[in-house]
């Protein structure tokens, strides 16, 4: 199973906490994420996703020089470079999220996206499991053919009693 | 098989080209989904999402028309999942409006998409998980079936 550092975004667009929202949204506009991380001395302290822009739109109108830290979602889950998808997986079918940051050692080094976790062990599924599944039970066939002419293969081999 | 029909939501929400983009953002907040299905003279004619309203507003747009995306697939309720599942990953297109006789009956969406695989992944690890059984039964049974301890038991 591949681990988390294997699908992981590396770059992540980042904002200090006292950035505005003007900012912000120009981030989310031209990376590819669709969120930018609101990091304090490196760690993530939250996340401004296009959904919570649009929310803070719809609530209180155009308000672009207002602090990123006013429409930041907070607390954040984040993960480990070293964990495993499936364990990343577990983490992810509890919450609601769909960006989870990678900190190590206290810092920001990278992004994980629900989408990128759930592709990424449906592939593995999908090759390994199923040549995985091919041999066990082929397995299983030639025990129960053993099994059902094992008298036969006793008296051809004159085996046993 | 898993049909387009089961994992599509149903209740579309709808907006016209000449919206403004805060209406749009208010109708997404309210109703609380990811996408509105932009409709003129009774035809969907685009898509419009909260990337498509972050967009307008940074550019200083304000009608949904300005900003709204025509990237997008209608597709038919009978379509297999697979197929648009290769859709979103080979063409990158996100956004499937389902029109049935010219009606349009629902939408899904890349969440779908998503929510569905992963389902889909579940099951194939209980499938993984009867086959390890069964193999684990059998290879038990034909062990103990040959070996010593059984003609001991039985004898």
């Amino acid at each position: 199973m591949a681990r988390v550092s294997k699908i992981m975004l590396t770059d992540v667009p980042t904002l200090k906490k006292e950035a505005r929202v003007a900012e912000a949204a120009r981030l989310l506009n031209s990376s590819k994420s669709g969120c930018v991380v609101i990091v304090e001395n490196n760690y993530p302290i939250g996340i401004v996703t296009e959904l919570d822009f649009v929310r803070s739109i719809a609530s209180k109108g155009k308000n672009l020089a207002q602090p990123v830290s006013k429409i930041m979602s907070t607390p954040l889950v984040t993960m480990s470079p070293g964990m495993k998808l499936d364990e990343a997986l577990k983490i992810i079918d509890t919450k609601r999220f769909r960006k989870y940051p990678v900190v190590e050692e206290g810092k920001l080094v990278g992004l994980i996206t629900k989408k990128d976790v759930v592709n990424s062990i449906s592939d593995n599924v999908k090759f390994h499991r199923n040549i995985q599944n091919a041999v066990l039970i082929l397995f299983v066939l030639f025990e129960i053919i053993v099994f059902v002419f094992s008298s036969y293969l006793y008296k051809y081999f004159s085996l046993g009693a | 098989m898993i049909k387009v029909i089961d994992i599509m939501t149903k209740e579309v929400i709808i907006t016209s080209p000449d919206t403004t983009i805060i209406k749009a953002a208010k109708l997404l907040t309210e109703k609380s989904v990811s996408s509105l299905v932009v409709v003129e003279k009774g035809k969907a004619v685009a898509v419009i999402s909260e990337a498509d309203i972050t967009k307008g507003i940074i550019g200083k747009k304000t009608k949904v028309r300005e900003v709204m995306d025509r990237e997008f697939q209608i597709i038919s309720p009978l379509a297999k999942f697979s197929e648009i599942s290769k859709m979103l990953r080979e063409k990158k297109i996100k956004r499937f409006p389902i029109v049935d006789k010219g009606r349009l009956v629902g939408l899904i969406t890349e969440t779908d998409i998503i929510e569905t695989t992963r389902d889909f992944t579940r099951f194939h690890q209980m499938v993984q998980d009867i086959i390890l059984a069964v193999f684990g039964i059998a290879t038990a049974f034909f062990l103990f079936y040959f070996s010593p301890l059984r003609a001991w038991i039985f004898s």
